[in-house]
This record gives structure tokens, sequence and C-alpha cells, in this order.
């Protein structure tokens, strides 16, 4: 909960931090105190903010609306009842996180500047109707705070206790900030932003994770806009609920960089005195300077270096601040590994089934009345020629795609069968899966990304950190820990998918199409990787085109032909059926089954390492060729 | 009934302002795939033109139509080619920040030049309104409502006819494909910018004759500029002419029956409602918001 004192890295933050208090002091003059007060104001709007813009990757252009909402509900509560805006600030928290709830749950799906319209959009009705309702808000005229001096009523005669609270704000924002970017929620979050469909694939509910941080920078945000409207003395809809204020905010927030915690606060302070000063002193040249200095260093920031001065400069600096030393001695906390093994049933049970499966999409039946039984402690391998339909079923078995009619359950815990009803909760339920195109967290490290699937059952950093690297050591990851998922070659990513999804601890583990595009030596590694996962107990469903590699590893080999299951069986059965020669390769080639007699046509029919044709016609060109 | 009647005209006529700005935007978005925040901004430069030409040389706004149009399509081509073309491959967010920093450089420049005051032009042909049988129509209204069936019209042409046109196409549902094809896709797109803008200078120029100029004249249209094109499918040129003239029919039955301050949150919240139940607007010809 507390950042370690002793750490360089915290205090060199405390002491910095302190400057803003101590300038001013030193000072001594009113303009350096509503400065500084103003520093501290937008720093910690631009925090909050930072929490949905930066961490949740959604970019609110109309924030200004919590913050409004904090100043109104604050001074109403002074104005009509005689609450202090102590309580008042809190009321309008309240006031806000509803509102953040409203507003962030129909838009979820909402990305870019498509969500930026909506939060506009959000920020001019309500706008409106604050002014509309004038009989009790004042109207378009505003409100002036009741001049109670005193602490009870935040309003000061001196410009000290201001900036104190101000200062107070920034560091409770600050604090919220870091401690959500360490947390589980932190890690979500950025997996959310980066890739919505591999966050659900292992376990996050994704709506969830974005509401809660739309509303907590809410609540932040409305805070201190209850102590702004008390230190401004007079509040009115223009300039509570304005389109230039959210802009701003998110402007320094993007120029110090997004999703850092320190951030948001850099480029308040790097670039608001700047505009303010100009305004003072450019003030004979136009209304407009500040502004359009504002305007200019935010076009030039994105042109130059768009992840902001933490991105750009951030790593120098936290390389001279860790030189420092460490104050006193560190005891590491000891992690207790309480590895979550999960009780399995015995050998050959049924732990996933599917019932009747039906898809269409369009015309296209997809699936058409697919039923298979994954038993514990197996490898199935579903084959079928392109288009088949082997991702749309691999898709309903882990929840991507609901089914017309049909049922796919999951052996529970407790004996029962569970039926999960989002992505989320098939990862819940005990269904890892993997993509077939790899989708890393990219921005993560590859220890980072393991680690968001072993999240799922530990809210601890550090006993997640344990589960990554066993995981790690299982995929052959463990060289590869620090490295970032962008910089991976094919192979590792597709091992870290494959991480990623054991880590969740699954009892189940839907493979799809992990060996393709590998080159031989990685082949041989996967296949290795997959037999240590099922002896660890996981029972695997895996698609795949190489079939050498699924022959060898599957106990069961069920075949999907046109959206139907064609048979199933073991390899060898499999591999002799009739029918399977004749979707794969199309009629006439009848006779390739192996052992029948050792033609080239035979061995090129079994052995091709992957059988990527389409129908006999494409087979036919390539025996001509 | 003559009141309602009444009413229906000036929604119609409203919506041909509100068509004639939409046009560029909806263009732009559905060439370069960028929401330009700086849109409104670029109908306020327009408008100081027609300002300064009608003032100084003493030009009716329409003559100043065709040189404002050509500067904004330089200025447009400018924004993309040093501003927008940099951030193509960057992540959405980021070309967001430029285009509202653009706009809030432009503002905040012509709040620098020109000082907050309103300024209005008294054109003599425009801005008088003459009778049709009950009904009363500002002229200047109705030659904005036609020029703006004819602008959709014409580039429908140009899109369909031209090589630059058929670019146009091609670039917008498959940036690599038309590279493939042989187009030169970054001066396409600085082409596109360049027209939308250049469909503001137009809107500039035909609306000075009725609004007034101030630095914010911008912001007042945007808002309801993204609201049409929205509507009308993001992207689609006949979905901004049909949500233009829904919004200016909003605008003003709304304006009669509730309550003029309330007008925007009616079409504020249908423009809610379109992004988050049907993205690709009211009648499916857009882009959708992915």
């Amino acid at each position: 909960m507390i950042p370690n004192l002793r750490h360089p890295r915290t205090y060199v933050s405390l002491l910095v931090l302190s400057l803003l208090v101590l300038v001013p002091l030193a000072f001594n003059s009113p303009f350096v105190y509503h400065l500084f007060v103003l520093i501290c104001v937008y720093g910690a709007l631009a925090t909050a903010w930072n929490l949905v813009g930066g961490y949740a990757g959604q970019m609110s252009l109309g924030h200004a609306v919590f913050y409004g909402v904090g100043s109104y509900t604050a001074v109403l509560m002074t104005i009509n009842f005689g609450v202090s805006p102590w309580i008042g600030m809190f009321v309008g928290a309240a006031v806000s996180a509803v509102l953040a709830v409203a507003i962030s749950y129909p838009t979820l799906r909402l990305r870019g500047p498509f969500f930026a319209l909506v939060t506009i959009a959000m920020l001019e009705v309500v706008k409106l109707l604050v002014v509309h309702q004038g009989n009790w808000t004042g109207g378009s005229a505003g409100l002036s705070v009741p001049l109670n001096i005193g602490l009870p009523w935040m309003i000061f005669r001196e410009k000290l206790p201001y900036l104190l609270i101000a200062f107070g704000f920034l560091l409770a924002t600050l604090w919220v900030a870091w401690y959500v970017r360490q947390s589980r929620l932190g890690f979500y979050l950025v997996a959310v932003r980066e890739r919505e469909d591999a966050a659900q694939a292992v376990g996050v509910n994704t709506t969830r994770v974005k509401i809660i941080a739309a509303v907590i920078s809410a609540i932040l945000t409305s805070m201190v806009g209850s102590f702004h409207a008390m230190y401004l003395t007079f509040i009115e809809p223009s300039a509570a609920f304005s389109l230039e204020l959210s802009i701003q905010v998110a402007m320094f927030a993007l120029i110090g960089g997004l999703g850092s915690v320190a951030g948001p606060l850099a480029g308040t302070v790097l670039v608001l005195p700047v505009a303010e000063l100009a305004r003072g002193w450019l003030s004979s040249l136009g209304s407009g300077t500040h502004g359009f200095i504002y305007g200019v260093i935010l076009v030039v920031v994105v042109l130059t270096m768009p992840r902001g001065i933490v991105g750009q400069f951030g790593n120098r600096v936290r390389g001279l601040v860790d030189r420092l030393p460490r104050l006193g001695t560190i005891t590491e906390p000891k992690v207790t590994s309480q590895l979550h093994h999960v009780a399995r049933p015995p050998q050959g049970e049924p732990i996933l089934k599917a019932e009747h499966l039906k898809k269409n999409f369009g015309g296209l039946k997809a699936t058409d009345d697919v039923s298979l039984t994954l038993h514990s402690g197996e490898i199935l391998g579903v084959i079928g020629p392109n288009g088949a339909g082997k991702t749309t079923v691999f898709n309903q078995l882990s929840g991507f795609i609901r089914p017309d009619s049909g049922s796919v359950t999951i052996a529970g815990d407790g004996g029962g069968w569970l039926s999960p009803a989002s992505p989320n909760a098939f990862a819940r339920a005990g269904v890892g899966r993997t993509f077939q195109i790899a989708q890393p967290f990219s921005g993560l490290s590859v220890l980072e990304n393991i680690m968001l699937g072993a999240f799922m059952h530990t809210k601890s950093r550090a006993e997640a950190e344990q589960i990554a690297r066993e995981v790690a050591d299982l995929t052959d990851l463990s060289a590869l820990l620090g490295t970032e998922a962008k910089s991976m070659t094919v192979g590792g990513l597709k091992r870290l998918e494959v991480a990623r999804a054991l880590a969740t601890r699954p009892k189940v583990l839907l493979l799809d199409e992990v060996m393709a595009g590998l080159n031989p030596s990685d082949v041989e590694k996967a296949i290795a990787m997959v037999r240590r996962i099922r002896d660890s107990g996981v029972s695997v469903l895996l698609i795949e085109h190489l079939m050498q590699a699924t022959m060898a590893l599957s106990d069961r080999i069920l075949v999907i032909h046109t959206g139907q299951v064609l048979t199933s069986g073991s390899p060898q059965e499999v591999v002799t059926n009739t029918e399977v020669i004749q979707a794969y390769l199309g009629k006439g080639y009848e006779s390739a089954k192996p052992g029948a007699g050792g033609s080239e046509r035979q061995d090129r029919a079994t052995k091709t390492d992957a059988i990527r044709v389409q129908d006999g016609k494409g087979y036919q060109s390539a025996q001509s060729a | 009934m003559d009141i309602f009647l009444q009413l229906i005209v000036n929604g119609l006529l409203l919506g041909g302002a509100y068509a004639i700005i939409s046009i560029g935007l909806t263009l732009i978005f559905g060439v370069v795939r960028v929401v330009n925040f700086a849109h409104g901004e670029l109908l306020m430069i327009g408008m100081y033109a027609v300002f300064l030409a009608s003032q100084q040389l003493g030009w009716h706004p329409y003559v100043s139509a065709i040189p404002v149009a050509l500067m904004l399509f330089v200025t447009g081509a400018v924004i993309q080619r040093f501003v927008i073309q940099p951030l193509l491959k960057a992540d959405p967010h980021i070309q967001i920040f430029a285009t509202v920093g653009v706009s809030t450089a432009l503002l905040n420049l012509g709040l620098l030049i020109f000082g907050a005051d309103v300024r209005q032009i008294s054109p003599g042909f425009g801005a008088e309104s003459f009778q049709l049988g009950e009904l009363s129509i500002v002229s200047g209204q109705l030659v904005t409502f036609l020029m703006a069936i004819a602008l959709v019209g014409g580039l429908h042409v140009f899109l369909q006819r031209t090589y630059v046109g058929r670019a146009f196409r091609a670039v917008s549902q498959h940036r690599y494909a038309a590279s493939l094809m042989g187009v030169n896709v970054d001066r396409m797109y600085v082409y596109a910018f360049g027209l939308g803008a250049a469909c503001v200078g137009l809107a500039a120029a035909l609306l000075s004759t009725q609004y007034p100029v101030f630095p914010t004249v911008g912001s007042y249209f945007t808002l309801t500029a993204f609201v049409v094109v929205v509507l009308g499918g993001m992207g689609s040129l006949y979905g901004a002419l049909i949500g233009a003239l829904l919004i200016g029919l909003v605008d003003s039955l709304a304006g009669y029956y509730i309550s003029p301050d309330l007008k925007e949150v009616v079409y504020f919240v249908i423009f809610i409602l379109i992004l988050v139940v049907r993205p690709t607007g009211l009648l499916g010809l857009g882009r959708g918001s992915e």
C-alpha cells in the first residue's frame, strides 16, 4: 500500500514534489502562489485523467464534466444546505461516480476518436442542462461561493492554505495513480488497452476493468473540481464544463507521457508556467496568446516525441536515480508460493463437452452440429482442410463466439458442469486458449505478459511473478523474460501465447496452430512443450496443419469438414479413412493410404509437412509442377 | 399549420448550411481515416478571409468563394503534409491530439489577430428574404442549400469518373492494396485533405452572408458537423447530406416545440445514441467506428 520510502525512486520523488510547496514559500509572492496552486490542481486533474486516457487508452475529451459536477455539487451544497465543501466534495464524487458508470457503460465499445466525440457530446449535454436549469444552478450567469472564511469552508485570506490543500489533493491523486499502476488492476488496464481479446482470454472482465478505471478517475477529478471551485470562489457553466479545460488536462498528460505515473504532472509543470507567464507578459498582444502556445506545443510534442517527456527521458532519469543509495537495509518481502493447483478429475474423465454446436454466418453454415468431448489427460487433435470451420469451433469452445444453438460445458471443481457466458468466464472456468495470430501485449515484457495470465488466481504481484517464472521454464522462455514482446520472433511469440494461457492454470488448453510458420527446430521445441504440458496434467485440444506434429502428439484426432465432424479416432484410423483423404485431396486419391504400397504419392499424402492443399485440383497442379 | 410548414422549410434550409460544412469533414474522414478536430477552425479561417475580402476589397462573399476555397485547399494540404502524414501510422489518440492541437492553435491565433469581436458582413444579396406564398425564405439560405446539393452531386461525379476520384476510393478501402496498384497514397491524402478543406472554404463564403464571424465560430459549427456526419455515417457523402437535413429539421422543430436552449441537447442525445447503437450511421452508409 505504501511505496518503500527507503528506495531512491521514492525519496527522490518526494523531495522533488516538496519543491511544489518550498518554491512558492521562498518567493512568497501572490502570483507564484497562484501559479503553484494551478500546477497542483492541473497536475492532479491530468493524473486522474491519465487513469482513463493513459492506462485504459480511452481518449476522454469530456473529463471536465466530472470537474464541473464536483464544483457545482460542493458549491450548491454550501449555498443551499450550509454543508462544508469537505463533505460536499464526497457527495459530488458520488454523483460523478454514478455519472461515470452511466457514461462509460454504453460507450465501452467505442475507441479512439469516437469515444472522444461521445465524451465531448456528453459534456455539452450536461453543460446545456445546467444552463437550462437556471432556477437552481444559477444558469449561465454562474454562482458565487459564500465567503465564509475558515478551514471548514475551504476559504482563506492567505494563499498558503490553498496551496497546502491543493498539494494534498495532488499527493493523494498521485498515490492512487501509483497504486493502480503497480497493482493487478493496472496490469489489466494495460492489457485491455493493448488487446481486448487477449485480455479476455486470460480471464480479464474487460467491461468491469474499464468501468472501475472510469469511476476512480471521475471521483478524483470531481474532488479536485470541488476544491478548485472554492479557490476560484465563482463558478459558471462555460468554465466548469469547458471543452478547453478537458483538452488542456489531456494535453498535459500526453506531453508528460501517457500511462506513466509521473508523466501528467511532469507535463503540467513544464507547460503550464510557460503559458501562464506568456499570458502575463504577452497580454498586450491579445487574449489568445497562451492558448496559441498550448496548441503549438501540443503539435510539436506529438510530432517530435509522441511518448512524451517520460517516454523520452524517463529511462535515463530512472537510471540516474537508481544509482543513489538505498536507505538502510531492505528486506525483500518473502514470496510464499501458493501455487494454485487445480484439482483434476481422474484420467480419462470427460472435462469439456461440446454438444450439437451450430453457428451460421449469413448463409454459411460454419459449424453444423459439432459435438466433441475432451477427456482429462489427453491430447485431442482437430484437423480439417482450410475453411473447414476449425477455428469457429475453437472460438465457441473458448466463448469468443456464441453458438446459435448447442452448448459448451466444462467440468467444475465441485463435480458439476459449468456453462460460462463470456470469454473471460471461460478462462476463469479453466479454459486457456492461444490465438492463431499471436496477440501479445506488445508494450509489456515477456515476464509481464505471462504475469497477466497468472493474475487470474492471485492478486499478489510477487506471487504472479513466481508463477510466471515457473511457466516460462515450462515453455522455454526463461531466457527471454526481460524482452519486450514486440521484439520477439514468431516462434517465441507462439510460445508466449502458450505460456500466457498456461499461467492461468487451466484445466484445458486450446492451442490454435501454435506450430504454423515455425522453423523445424522451433517445431521440435513446441512438440516437446505440448507433451510436457499434457504430462503436467492439462488436457490439450490442438488445431494444427502440421500433420506430422498432430499425428505424433494426438491421442485422438477429430476431423472437421464443411462445418461437420467427418470422423474421429486414433491417428492411425483417421489417416487411413477414405473420407478424410477425399476431404483433403479430392476424389481419386483414395488409394493414397499409408501402408497400402509405398508409392511416392502416398508418401506425400501423409508425410508432407503441411497439407495446405484445399482440393484435388491444387494437389494435382502441385504434382504436375 | 403555417408555422409548421415554415419550420420545416427553415429546418431544411438550415440543413443545407450544416451539409455544406459537413461534406468536407466526411470526405476527409472517408479517405484519410482521420477525424479532423480542426475542421471548425478551417471554417473560421475561411470566414475571416471572406470578411477581409469584403471589408478591404469590397468583394461580395460569393465572389470570394473560389479564392477562399483555393486558399483553404492549400491550408488543408499543408496540415495533411506536415502534421497528419508523419502520424499516419501512429496510434489514433496521437492523431486526435495532433488535430486538437492544430485546432487550439488556430482558434487562438484567430483570437490574437482579430480579437474576440463579432464581425458581420452586410452583403446585400444573400441576407435579404423574400416571400414565397405564405413562406418567408432567406435568399442566402436557399443558395447555400442548392450549393450543398450541387456539391454532393459534383463530388459524386468526381469520385466516380476521374482518376483521382477513383484513387480516393481505392485508398479509402485499402491503403496498401491501393499503393500496390500504383496509387501515390501520400499524395492522394494531401489532395483529399485539401479538397475537404476547400469545401469548407466554399461553406465559409456561403455562410458569411448570414452568420457573423468570431474566433470560436468554428466550435459552434463543428460539433454539429460531427453530429451530422455520425448520423449519416462517417465517410458517406449522401449520409452527410441526409444527416444534415435531419439535424436541420430537429434543430428547427425542437427549438420551437421544446425549448430553444435545449435543441442542442436533443441532437447530441441522438448523436450519442447513434454512436452507441448504430455506429455505421442511420442508413448504415458509414464506415463504423472500429
